[in-house]
This record gives structure tokens, sequence and C-alpha cells, in this order.
């Protein structure tokens, strides 16, 4: 009972400081807030790239992606992207043959000029697809019609259809839509020479790369593109038959073309996240400071507490009330402060995410990659409950280690 | 205890409430040369002085800046360890308690009013005269209750929702004179109370200790005459040591 009394009063001494010195807590509690915040959105925007990411290619409806090392940009060369895999037509043939794969389609992107007329261009991500099928989905117009037939077993000199379908964005960006013409190509030069008809939108391939897209039959992305002679993807991507064992088919085709990587949808997944180690460097790097910044605010704060009033609490300890007890009247000050803070973070970060999410549809076109779960908010709050715990026990071990006569003498 | 106080005598073994028998304090600054050639510098705050106070006795420290008025209430309050000597404070050595024993023994037996007040800003002047019995884990009622009294003994009665912000030096010293009395100890030490205070304010600060120390031992250090002239008996230290050392240097007075 003596002890509950005495826990209760100290949390009122350290709760009268709190209101008392306002202009230092309320410093302390932004500071605390700004850091669950930088944490919480980090957090938010590392799960939901994370969960993104493996929702895109699941719904790619895809079961292997084989690759000639990373799909990466590549400044300085024509299509400004390194697409590793050649002779893409006949090994997508080839692994077609085999007979759990249902179809096996080789997939090119490229970096291409677009624009309304011959004049003004605007660069946009080029896909090379090979016709038709299911793997564009359409929201206005139609999809390709047969196949690419302009690649005539390796000749390239079938006839183009100049068929393009486009994304929502590039349809703002040039103010084009269905039946009207753009020109594409490689170069501008190659552009002014190439028109192409708008035949529908759709947002398959912009949700994929997270740019402007334009999608064009491979064949004729290569051939205004100059990438004809060695028929480069970036991928070739496998659609098992129903019911097939896809690992085993992952172990037949590295077997058999040892010289590209066979992936599932969620190593293609990770080893694209591998491939961004210095973005998720970064971002760990950020929440750690955030973290780090939060103690020593917190610290600072408590540290500062204890210096100005050091008389003060030398005296109160000359008079008998124990050091433990100075030093629990810190703590709980600092775990206030953490509390306050953890609430106010939490309570941004829910305006936050949404901004953040703006910007992201903005800048890069995906829609809602940023996500709050309620384990992301409780664990921002325990992130401020943890900082303001590690600040407040450092200033009170400071604090019972100190030896009131030191001060008082 | 009133203003008027005879003068009296040290006490006898039995009746004194702190006394301390031959005590050194000495401080030693920096450390021993590298080939332990060299003994660091060392100073005698204090030096071989013996004193005892009775109940209802108030002894004022005289002395100037530097003969040890300090050291010594430190010694008696069992803040600090003498180098050499013994503090017998209600009834034990003080040597026998650790840094934790020793702020219990301070807490159940000791009052401590300083120079600069101190009392906690954010604390209202009740709150502040109530945090010794926190400690003590008495409950909230009895707390008030307490220091309500204690304030309204002082003649702040009507200050006790104030803090210190809001009174002025005088009405802050008797807060913390009030606060001193909280745990009703036995002895109350006094380190330059009136030395933040004008002479006026000072005066009413000291007839304030004085009423309410009843039967309490006080012990008052300070080189103000005006405060020292209120105290029964007067001990005068110079540089370490009693000034009237001839008359009782072995602390059993007469």
């Amino acid at each position: 009972m003596r002890r509950l009394s005495r826990v209760r009063a100290l949390v009122a001494v350290a709760f009268a400081q709190l209101r008392h010195e306002r202009l230092q807590t309320a410093t302390a509690v932004l500071g605390v807030a700004m850091a669950v915040l930088a944490a919480v959105l980090l957090a938010g925007v590392g799960i939901g790239v994370v969960e993104f990411g493996q929702q895109k290619f699941q719904q790619s409806g895809q079961d292997l992606w084989m690759t000639g090392g990373p799909t990466e940009l590549r400044p300085g060369t024509v299509g400004g992207f390194q697409n590793s895999v050649v002779d893409s037509h006949d090994l997508a043939a080839s692994v077609t043959e085999r007979d759990p794969v249902a179809a096996a389609v080789p997939l090119l992107f490229q970096t291409v000029y677009a624009g309304r007329n011959a004049s003004e261009f605007r660069t946009v991500v080029g896909a090379g697809s090979p016709g038709g099928g299911e793997l564009v989905s359409i929201s206005e117009g139609r999809g390709f019609r047969g196949g690419d037939v302009h690649y005539a077993g390796g000749s390239y000199d079938g006839p183009m259809t100049r068929e393009v379908i486009i994304d929502r964005r590039t349809a703002d960006l040039l103010d084009v839509g269905v039946n009207d013409t753009i020109h594409l190509g490689g170069t501008v030069a190659t552009a002014r020479e190439n028109e192409f008809t708008v035949i529908g939108i759709s947002p398959t391939f912009s949700r994929f790369v997270g740019a402007p897209t334009v999608v064009v039959r491979q064949s004729e992305l290569q051939e205004v593109t100059g990438t004809t002679a060695s028929d480069r993807a970036s991928f070739v991507l496998v659609r098992a038959t129903r019911g097939a064992d896809v690992s085993a088919l992952e172990s037949d085709l590295t077997e058999t073309y040892p010289q590209y990587t066979v992936r599932t949808n969620g190593e293609q997944f990770r080893a694209t996240l591998r491939d961004q180690a210095v973005v998720l460097l970064s971002g760990a790097s950020l929440l750690v400071l955030a973290v780090v910044a939060g103690v020593l605010l917190v610290l600072n704060m408590q540290l500062s507490f204890v210096f100005r009033h050091r008389e003060t609490l030398a005296a109160v300890a000359a008079m008998g009330v124990s050091r433990s007890s100075l030093a629990a009247i810190v703590l709980v000050y600092a775990l206030f402060v953490g509390l306050l803070g953890g609430l106010l973070g939490v309570g941004l970060a829910l305006p936050g995410i949404e901004l953040v999410n703006a910007v992201t549809v903005r800048v890069t076109g995906f829609e809602n990659v940023a996500t709050l779960s309620r384990r992301v908010l409780l664990g921002g709050f325990g992130l401020a409950v943890l900082v303001s715990a590690v600040g407040g026990l450092a200033a009170s071990a400071y604090l019972a280690r100190s030896n009131p006569l030191d001060t008082l003498r | 205890m009133d203003g008027e106080r005879a003068v009296s005598t040290e006490p006898s073994e039995s009746t004194a409430v702190v006394r301390g028998r031959d005590l050194v304090r000495r401080y030693e600054w920096g450390a021993a040369g590298l080939f332990g050639d060299d003994a660091p510098p060392a100073v005698r705050a204090v030096d071989g002085v013996s004193i005892a106070i009775r109940g209802g006795e108030m002894v004022g420290i005289a002395g100037p800046s530097g003969s040890g008025k300090s050291t010594l209430l430190h010694l008696l309050a069992g803040l600090d360890l003498p180098t050499a000597g013994t503090v017998t404070l209600a009834g034990t050595d003080t040597a026998d308690y650790g840094e934790r024993g020793r702020a219990r023994l301070r807490l159940e037996h000791v009052g401590v009013v300083f120079q600069r007040f101190h009392l906690l800003p954010a604390l209202s002047a009740r709150a502040n005269v109530a945090l010794p019995l926190v400690e003590l884990g008495e409950p909230k009622s009895r707390r008030r209750e307490r220091a309500t009294e204690l304030l309204e003994a002082v003649g702040l009665g009507d200050r006790v929702t104030h803090r210190p912000g809001r009174l002025s030096g005088g009405e802050q010293q008797r807060v913390a004179i009030a606060r001193s009395l909280a745990t009703e100890p036995d002895l109350i030490v006094a380190d330059e109370p009136t030395g933040e205070l004008d002479s006026e304010t000072g005066e009413r600060v000291l007839s304030a200790l004085g009423d309410v120390a009843d039967d309490r031992a006080v012990v008052l250090a300070s080189h103000d005459e005006q405060a020292l002239a209120v105290c029964d008996r007067r001990v005068p230290l110079r540089d370490g040591k009693r000034a009237d050392d001839e008359r009782d240097a072995d602390g059993t007075g007469g």
C-alpha cells in the first residue's frame, strides 16, 4: 500500500514537471513524434512495396522467369535497358515445346521516343509483347489480334501491324486516345519515320514498371529500336500447365539452359529487391537514424532537466529522498514524453501515408503502394516508448550515480 | 524555543541528539606522484572538532568563509562521513551505514534547510513540503494534512497552492523550513538560511524556525551575526578547528 502510494506520488510529480516545462516537453514530444512518423512511414512504404510487388508478380499469371542477368537501366545505349536474353523467340519456342509448359513468351523493355507528331517527343517505356493472349488486360479499345507476324521466323520481313496499346498516363502525356496515331522509335530520327495506331488503353505494363508505357509487338519494337540482330528480350515468361510441378520444371529448365537464371515469382521478386540493395540500405539507415535521433533527443531533454535542477535534486536527495525515487521521476517524465510522442507520431502517420501514396502515384503511377497495418502502428508506438525509456533510463542512471554532496559543496 | 535563549553549554553523552567526536574531514585533490613520492595535496576542512547538541537547543556554527562550517554541518547531518572521528546521530554511528542507510537515517531524523531554498518549481508549496513524506510512503491524505499544518505553522496557510515562482524569497525559505519538519526529525541543520534574504525577512524566517523547532536540536551555520544572535550557543570555527577549543575540547562539555 505504501509502495503504491509512493509510486502514485512520483508519477504525479513527473506529470507536474511535464506541465510546468511546457516548451521543453512540447519540443521533445514533437521530436519523438517525428522519429515515430519517419519510422512508421518507412516501414509502411517498405512493407507496402514488398506486398505490392509480390501481389504484382502473382497477378502476372506466370510461373517462371528466365533471365540472363538483372534488367537495369544502361545509360548510353539505344533503348537504355540491358536486355540479357538473346534469340528470345527461339528460346521461347524451345521452352514451349516442353510438356509441362502451357506457354513461354519473350518480354522486352526498351526506352523509346513517343510523340503525337513528328516534332515533339517524350521518352516512355516500350514493352515488346509477343502478340495476342491474356498478357495484356484492356480497359478501353481492344488488344492485339494474331501473332507477331513481322518476326516471320527470324527474317523480320513480315508485315508491320503498326498497332500500339498505351496506358492512361501516356494517353494524357501525348494527349491521344484510341484510333489516334503516334510516332515511336529508339531514336528521334527513327520515331519520325514510324507511325503506330493506338488500338487500346491498358494499365498492365505501366503497373509493372511504374512509368508511362507503350506496348507493341516484340519484333516491331525490336525493328524500331534497331535490336533485331540478336533478338534480345528482358525475360522469357513461362506459364506451366495446370497441375504441373513448377519446381521440377524450374530444375529442368535450369539444367537445360545453364546460361539463363530461372526463377519462380517469389525468387524473381527477391532478386529484384536485391538489385535495389542501396535503396533498401538507405531505408534501413534512415530508420536507424530516426531511432537514434529520438533516443538522443529524449536523453538530451532529460539530462538538461537534471542539469538545470541539479542543485534542487541534490538538496532533495540530501534530505533523504532516495536517488532511486528521483531517477524514477526522470524516467516517468521521459515515458510520458514517449507516450505523447508515440500518440502524436501514429496520429500523424495516418494522413502522412496518404500523402506518401499521393506523391507515389504522381511520380511512379503506382496506387496505394504504402500501407499502414495495425502491426506497423503498434510498432511505431512501441518505438516511442522504447526511445523514451532508453533516454530516460540513461538520464536516470546518471542521476542515480551522482553524489548530492558534489553539487551542494 | 523562543527568541530569548539562555546561554547553554554542551550537553552530556545521554542527552545529545547528535554528537561529533574528534571529527576530521580531509579532502585530497588530484593524485599522488607517479612513483608515490609526492602525497596528493590535502585540505583539512574540519580538523579535530568535537561537538554535541541536545534537543530543544539551537546552536550556531560561526566562522568566516572556508572555516569548515558547511563541512561540519554535512558531517553532523550524515550527508558526509568523517575521515577520522565519529558522528553519533539518533544513537547510532553514521559510519555504520552505507549510502542508502544514511539517506534513510536523514529522512527519518534530520531536516535540512539550504541557503537557496531548493524547492521544485513545478510543485506547489504544499507538494514541496510533502515531498519527503512521499519517500516514507505516507498516503496522500496524510501528506496533504501534514504539509498544510506545517505551512500554517510558518504563516503560509494562504499560500499552500502557490508554486515557488509566485512566492517571495522569505516565503520560499519558510516553505523550505516547513519541508525540513515534514518527517518530524530530531535534528534540523540549516546552512546559511538567511544568506539570500534581506535582514528584515531573515529575522522573520529565523523567528519562524525558532517557533516551529520545538524540542528539536537545531544547528545553524552562518557568518551572519543577526542569525547567530538568536542561537542558544555559538561554536566558532577557524581553519577547520574550534576557536574555543580550550573550553570544550572533548565535546562532552559540561
